[in-house]
């Protein structure tokens, strides 16, 4: 069987895979995407918070907020269909040193140094929280998106842009074949194909790794948490309100819309274990998820939640999506997020790409500019 | 038996408790679980010098629902529980010191709580085994607070307790430098039960204070909780200075009759030490009130926190090794 020939090929059909394969379709001809759910957008994509971030987020790394704040509106007018606007969001910064990592007065300079627009939030709103916990609360401009909508739209457009997909496809081996680039071999079902490309992409978040381990390179060292994020109804109060507390080991609760519910995270109970890849060898994520072992914590979130909200007491617990996410080393310390754009191969033709929120995608299409100008 | 539903936080300071932090925390742990759904166990670190938070660190990769608070220096015994108390989620929450904390007591205690009670103080069997000095002091102590200054504090109370939620947001508000638990708790009100116990001595032999310790912290539970010296005092020096003038008078009089007043330097003597005795011991009171107003009106937080870590148990650790196999048999069969 003659081997299909392409000139990109991106491994993960995630918001990221999907921009990048769009993006090379600038450059090139023929792209293919490989996903190995059923489905585009099914993981980190899809199970997360659905924030697109405006800067509020990280008073303490300016440098990821002012990013932040260039991408916001670019994401907001690219995706405007996908973006739920019916959501009021709120900040509430915590009272105390040994609590909160920054004061309201802090917060709020920082807000007007980056030019993101904060205003008190009304008394109705206010008086939602206990005011022994909490210092002041905000009304911002951010926004939630509804991935099952963005979903939808990144099928349209690979499709308009005459990009294919295939699904349920597995990555088992990447090697340079000969002066044509490399060849992708993919378990796909009970079978093996295999493809070749001059350029691959490896977009594939926590199984990055996984993907250079098939390549036969070292792992990079990458942080991995395993991410409960709760879904549940909340108080009438609460509904159409986004509400985040800051600045320490605090919580989120926003409307997921896809599932016509609230999310909450919270920075304690949110991530149940960690672990960090070396040189050598790494977790499959995968396994983990599959493990089936998985213990919730949402009752520590909502009694966490209840402390400075009191009517969360109310809300009703629904269900939980798990994820893995993973994060460089370095935003461990500052709070940055950094994304990850690392050529390997010979002619540095597999090239691992990651970030840690979707509107960091553009810095990501300006390094492949870079690397075809 | 059934696990219950209620939500069970343990709090224990740790202070240079590395040599037992492990026997402590897998005991706690055990009961935890075999007893409670959901349950968290806060240890706070307050300033340990010893291996203390290596030990504790290796222990949240082993036990989950742990988190350590780390103190940024020492506090103090009581701030630390403080500290735990600001951040614990509990319905209920089990105040305990490692060295001493009778863990397997804890499902007892916390039932009773549940059965209606917003406090139950944890207080010691007997004082058998400490010095004579301490017992009597013990016992005046508690009388002084309770006959003259009319301040409740639970007989023989230690730090081993339970609070429901409710109790522990009222305690919590409370801001004071100087605090005892057991007085806070007792100040709050609601309903409460006293617990008697045998406290247990994970060091052997349990640590007992020194003499000027003792004094010291019975001079502060009384100077942050009441103003009853304050009072005794302005009615001593009341009471000296009516003295001082029915003296004056005599003096004044006698001289403008002719009479010499009483001969000599006896009775200045007599007056001078006798004031100054009184002048003194009301300075003394003074001060130690002054202090504890300069110390609370400073308006500084009463603690920092250097970090907070939760437990990270890796579901399987055996995951690791498959992993590598797998990557190695792919390789092998291209």
């Amino acid at each position: 069987m003659p081997e299909r020939q392409y000139d990109a090929v991106v491994i993960g059909g995630g918001f990221f895979g999907c921009s990048v394969a769009l993006h090379l379709r600038g450059y090139v001809e023929k792209v293919l995407v490989l996903e190995k759910e059923a489905e585009l957008l099914q993981r980190a994509s899809y199970v997360n918070q659905a924030r697109v971030h405006a800067g509020y987020h990280y008073p303490r790394s300016i440098l990821t907020a002012l990013r932040s704040r260039m991408n916001f509106p670019r994401f907001i007018e690219q995706y405007r269909e996908c973006v739920d606007e019916t959501t009021d969001h709120y900040y509430a910064v915590c009272k105390g040193a040994a609590m909160s990592k920054v004061t309201a007065a802090q917060y709020r300079a920082f807000c007007d140094r980056i030019g993101a627009p904060i205003e008190p939030a009304p008394l109705e709103v206010r008086h939602l929280f206990n005011d022994e916990m909490i210092d002041d609360v905000f009304i911002v401009k951010e926004q939630v998106f509804d991935a099952a909508r963005l979903r939808a739209r990144m099928a349209t457009d690979l499709g308009a842009r005459g990009v294919e997909v295939r699904y349920g496809a597995d990555v088992i081996k990447v090697r340079a074949s000969d002066e044509r680039g490399m060849q992708v071999a993919v378990r796909n079902g009970d079978g093996v194909e295999s493809c070749t490309a001059r350029y691959v992409f490896n977009c594939a978040y926590s199984q990055v790794n996984r993907v250079l381990a098939a390549a036969g390179l070292p792992a990079l060292p990458l942080k991995h948490e395993l991410a409960e994020i709760a879904l549940v109804e909340v108080p009438e109060r609460l509904r159409g309100l986004a509400i985040t507390i800051m600045d320490g080991p605090f919580l989120s609760t926003m409307p997921f819309p896809p599932r016509g519910v609230h999310s909450l995270t919270h920075v304690r109970y949110t991530p149940h274990c960690a672990w960090k890849d070396n040189g050598t060898s790494h977790v499959d994520p995968d396994r983990l998820l599959r493990a089936g072992r998985l213990r919730t914590s949402y009752i520590h979130m909502i009694k966490d939640a209840q402390r400075f909200l009191p009517c969360m007491e109310d809300c009703r617990y629904v269900d939980s999506m798990w994820e893995i996410k993973t994060v460089l080393p370095q935003s461990e310390i500052d709070d940055s997020r950094p994304i990850l754009f690392v050529r390997s191969g010979d002619q540095g033709n597999l090239v691992s790409v990651m970030g840690a929120k979707l509107d960091n995608v553009y810095d990501v299409l300006v390094e492949i500019d870079h690397m075809f100008s | 038996m059934a696990r219950s539903d209620c939500f069970v936080s343990v709090v224990a300071p740790l202070s240079n408790d590395g040599s037992m932090v492990g026997a402590f925390v897998s005991e706690v742990i055990d009961v935890l679980r075999a007893n409670y759904t959901n349950y968290e166990l806060v240890l706070v670190d307050d300033g340990s010098k010893d291996d203390t938070i290596e030990r504790v660190m290796s222990l949240l990769d082993q036990y989950e629902c742990i988190r350590l608070i780390r103190l940024s220096r020492k506090f103090g015994t009581e701030i630390a529980i403080a500290s735990g108390l600001d951040s614990v989620i509990g319905d209920f929450v089990v105040v305990l010191l490692p060295e001493s904390g009778p863990v397997a007591l804890i499902p007892e205690v916390v039932r009773r709580a549940q059965a209606g009670q917003d406090i139950i103080f944890g207080v010691r069997k007997s004082r058998a085994g400490e010095p004579l000095w301490l017992r009597l002091g013990a016992r005046f102590f508690y009388w002084v607070c309770g006959r003259v200054l009319g301040l409740s504090i639970p007989q023989d109370a230690t730090e081993f307790q339970v609070l429901s939620r409710r109790a522990v947001n009222a305690v919590i508000q409370i801001k004071d430098k100087h605090r005892y638990l057991r007085v806070l708790s007792s100040y709050v009100g609601y309903a409460n039960q006293s617990f008697t116990y045998e406290p247990v001595s994970r060091y052997g032999s349990l640590r007992s204070k020194g003499f000027l310790s003792g004094l010291e912290l019975a001079v502060s539970i009384i100077a942050t909780n009441s103003t009853g010296p304050l009072r005794l005092v302005s009615a001593a020096a009341l009471l000296a200075s009516v003295a001082n003038g029915v003296y004056f008078g005599y003096v004044a009089v006698g001289t403008l009759l002719g009479h010499r007043a009483m001969e000599g330097s006896t009775a200045l003597t007599l007056m001078a030490s006798g004031m100054f005795v009184v002048v003194l011991g009301v300075l003394a009171v003074l001060c130690e009130y002054v202090s504890r107003i300069v110390d609370d009106s400073r308006g500084r937080p009463l603690y920092y926190v250097l970090e907070e870590r939760t437990s990270s148990v890796l579901l399987a650790d055996h995951e690791r090794r498959n992993v590598v196999r797998e990557a190695l048999q792919v390789g092998g069969k291209s």
